[in-house]
C-alpha cells in the first residue's frame, strides 16, 4: 500500500512540507489498516473452510479406501494422513504452512503444490484472458452505452448486458461449440493437450476464454454504465458540458476519472464469479487446469486439494480487493 | 411473481412497461412446472436409440440411453425452478430480517458488514464444491442449503444500505422516543417500507439461484443421474453432441431462456435504488 501515499502528497500540497508528511503518514496507517482487515478476512474464511470440511461425516482415509480394506488398515493410513489429531492442530499446521507454500498432501498421498504445479498456469493462462478482455470489453462497451443515454445503443446494452449476465457460462459454452465448432467446424470442439501440458494450439483457447468472457462482461458493462451515469450527475460534469467540450472528452476526462472507484469495485468483486465460471467451462471442454484437478478432487472427497484450491482463490481474490482498495484510495487522494 | 403490486419509483412509469418484461418468465416458468403432464413418453424408460434422431414419435430425438429428450425436457424443470424459487424466497426472508434488524443495532450491522466482506471471498462454485463434499448424498437439498447460506451475506447488505435511511428517518426516530422495543421498530416502522426493495431482491436472488442451483447440477453435485434434470442432461448427453445436437441444445436453450426472461422480469420490477444497491 506504501504507493499511495506519496502521489497524493505531491499533487496537492508540495509546498506545505509538514502537513504532506503528515498526511503521508495517516494514509499509510490507513492503508495498513485496510490491508490487516483484508488479510484478517482471508484468515476467517480458511477458518471456516477447513472446519466445514472436517465436520464432513466421510473422510479422505474411508473415500479411497480399497474394497475390503480391514479397519485396521483403515485406521493405520487415517494415522499417516493426521486425520487423528485434532482439528485445530491440524488447522494451525496448514495455515502456518501455506506462506512458504506447502498445501500439503493429497489423500493418494502426493503433495498438493506438485499436483497443482502443471495445471496451474494453464488456469492462469485462460482466466487472466478472459478478466482482460472482460475489463476492456465492458468498458468499451459502458463509454459507448453512456455517450448518449437513453439512446438506441444505451438501450440494447442495457437489454443485452442483462440479459448476458444471467447465462450460466456453460450455456454460453455450448452456444459457441455449437456455431463455432459444429456448424461451421472453425474451432475444435476439446482440448488437446501438447507434450509440455499446455493446450496443443492456441485455437483451443478461443471457445472457453469466450464463454468465460460473455457473461462476466455483462456484469461489469452494467457497473461501468451505472457508475458513468452517477458521474454525469456531478457538477464538474455538469459544468464541463455547459462548457461545451465534447462528449468523448467529458467521458474520458471528467466522468471516467470519479468513476474508477466503483468500477475497480465491481470488476473486483466479479473476480470470485470468473474464477467459479473456469471450474465449470473447464470441465465442459476438458481444458486441463485447476477446474478438472478439482473435479476429481471432489469425486476422492480429497480435502487438502480443495482447502489448497479455495486458499489460493481466496487469495488472490484478497489481492484484487486490495488493488480495487489501492484505486479508491489514489482517486480519492487526488481528490481532497 | 406477483408483479403487479409494485409501485415504481415515480407514478410516471407507465404499468405496460413494467409488465410486459414480466409474461414471458411467468409463461416458462408455468409451462416447466405443468410440463410434466405434456410429457408423452416415461423419463426413465428407452424409446429409441441412444443419441436418436429427432422423428414423428420422438420431436428431438433420444439421449444417451434413448430416452426422450422431450420428455427428459419436460419433466426438467420443475425441480429446478422449484428450489431456485424456495431458494430465493428463503434468502428473501432471512436477508430482509436481518437487514432490518442489523440497521437498528450498530453491532449486528457491522457483524453483517463483515460477513458479506468475508463470504466474497469463497467462490459459489467452490463454496457448493465444499458443502457437497461435506454432505454427501445430501443432493438437492445440499445445494440449496449452500446457495442460501452463500447468498444471504451479499442480500442483507442491500436490505440493510436501503433500510439505512429509514433507520434515521422522523418516525423511527420518534417511535424510538416513544420507548417502542427494537422488534416493533424494525418489523412494524422499517419492514412495511421496504416492499419495493425486497420484490426486487427476490427477483435478484431467484436469478442467482437458477444460475447456481444449474451450475452444480452441471457439475454433478447435486442432482444424481436417473433424475430428468436440464443442467444435468446437457452433463450426459455432452459426448453425444454430434450425433443429437438437440440432446444438449434443447435443455441448454431452457436454462438460457429461464435465466434470460427471469432476469429482465426482475430489473423491470426492480426500482432504480435496489438496482443500483444490487450492483455495489
Amino acid at each position: 500500500m506504501t504507493g499511495t501515499t506519496t502521489r497524493p502528497a505531491e499533487a496537492a500540497v508540495r509546498p506545505v512540507a509538514a502537513s504532506a508528511t503528515r498526511r503521508a503518514g495517516l494514509l499509510a496507517l490507513r492503508g495498513a489498516a485496510v490491508l490487516g482487515k483484508r488479510l484478517l478476512m482471508l484468515l476467517v474464511l480458511l477458518a471456516v473452510v477447513f472446519a466445514a470440511i472436517e465436520l464432513l461425516p466421510g473422510d479422505a482415509a474411508s473415500a479411497t479406501s480399497e474394497r475390503g480394506e480391514g479397519a485396521a488398515g483403515l485406521a493405520a493410513r487415517r494415522h499417516l494422513l493426521g486425520l487423528d489429531r485434532p482439528v485445530w492442530e491440524r488447522f494451525a499446521d496448514w495455515i502456518t504452512a501455506l506462506p512458504t507454500g506447502g498445501l500439503g498432501t493429497s489423500a493418494r498421498g502426493e503433495r498438493v503444490t506438485d499436483l497443482l504445479a502443471a495445471p496451474l498456469p494453464n488456469t492462469v493462462l485462460l482466466g487472466g484472458t478472459a478478466f482482460v478482455l472482460t475489463v476492456l470489453a465492458a468498458l468499451a462497451v459502458g463509454l459507448g452505452a453512456s455517450a448518449r443515454p437513453r439512446g438506441i445503443v444505451d438501450r440494447v446494452v442495457d437489454l443485452t448486458s442483462t440479459a448476458g449476465f444471467a447465462l450460466p457460462e456453460f450455456v454460453v459454452s455450448i452456444g459457441l461449440l455449437l456455431v463455432l465448432s459444429l456448424w461451421t467446424g472453425w474451432l475444435p470442439a476439446a482440448t488437446v493437450t501438447g507434450a509440455d501440458g499446455a493446450p496443443a494450439t492456441w485455437s483451443m483457447l478461443v471457445m472457453p476464454v469466450l464463454a468465460l468472457t460473455v457473461p462476466q462482461t455483462g456484469w461489469n458493462t452494467r457497473i461501468v454504465r451505472a457508475a458513468l451515469a452517477d458521474q454525469a450527475a456531478t457538477p464538474h460534469v455538469e459544468a464541463a458540458r455547459l462548457d461545451g467540450l465534447s462528449t468523448g472528452r467529458i467521458l474520458l476526462r471528467h466522468a471516467l476519472p470519479g468513476a474508477w472507484p466503483a468500477i475497480a469495485t465491481g470488476i473486483a468483486t466479479s473476480t470470485g464469479m470468473l474464477l467459479g465460471g473456469t471450474v465449470v467451462v473447464e470441465t465442459l471442454f476438458n481444458y486441463p487446469g485447476i477446474g478438472t484437478v478439482l473435479a476429481g478432487a471432489v469425486a476422492d472427497r480429497d480435502t487438502p486439494v480443495i482447502a489448497a484450491v479455495v486458499a489460493c482463490a481466496a487469495a488472490l481474490i484478497t489481492v484484487v480487493l486490495l488493488l480495487a482498495d489501492l484505486v479508491r484510495a489514489r482517486t480519492l487522494g487526488a481528490r481532497s | 411473481m406477483t408483479a403487479v403490486v409494485v409501485p415504481g419509483p415515480r407514478p410516471a412509469r407507465p404499468r405496460t412497461r413494467i409488465l410486459l418484461p414480466v409474461v414471458p418468465a411467468v409463461l416458462l416458468v408455468l409451462l416447466a412446472m405443468t410440463g410434466p403432464l405434456l410429457a408423452a413418453h416415461p423419463v426413465d424408460k428407452p424409446v429409441t436409440a441412444p443419441y436418436g434422431t429427432a422423428g414423428t414419435d420422438t420431436a428431438l430425438g433420444g439421449d444417451q440411453l434413448g430416452r426422450d429428450v422431450l420428455s427428459r425436457l419436460l419433466h426438467g424443470g420443475s425441480a429446478l425452478i422449484g428450489s431456485a424459487l424456495i431458494v430465493a424466497a428463503v434468502v428473501t426472508l432471512l436477508a430482509t430480517l436481518l437487514g432490518c434488524f442489523a440497521v437498528l443495532g450498530p453491532r449486528l450491522g457491522r457483524l453483517v458488514e463483515r460477513a458479506a466482506d468475508t463470504a466474497i471471498l469463497l467462490p459459489p462454485v467452490l463454496g457448493i464444491m465444499l458443502l457437497a463434499l461435506a454432505w454427501p448424498g445430501g443432493g438437492r437439498l445440499a445445494i440449496s442449503v449452500a446457495a442460501i447460506a452463500l447468498g444471504t451475506p451479499y442480500a442483507v447488505r442491500i436490505v440493510a444500505s436501503a433500510a439505512a435511511p429509514l433507520a434515521t428517518s422522523g418516525f423511527v426516530e420518534a417511535a424510538t422516543a416513544s420507548g417502542e422495543r427494537l422488534g416493533h421498530l424494525a418489523l412494524r416502522e422499517i419492514l412495511p417500507n421496504l416492499r419495493a426493495t425486497v420484490l426486487a431482491l427476490f427477483g435478484l436472488r431467484f436469478v442467482d439461484a437458477v444460475y447456481v442451483i444449474a451450475m452444480a447440477g452441471f457439475l454433478q453435485l447435486g442432482p444424481q443421474p436417473p433424475e430428468a434434470d436440464w443442467a444435468l442432461m446437457i452433463r450426459e448427453n455432452g459426448p453425444g453432441i454430434l450425433l443429437n445436437p438437440w440432446a444438449v441444445v434443447a435443455p441448454g436453450l431452457a436454462i438460457g431462456l429461464l435465466a434470460i426472461s427471469v432476469n429482465l422480469a426482475a430489473n423491470a420490477l426492480a426500482p432504480a435504488t435496489a438496482r443500483r444497491a444490487a450492483l455495489r
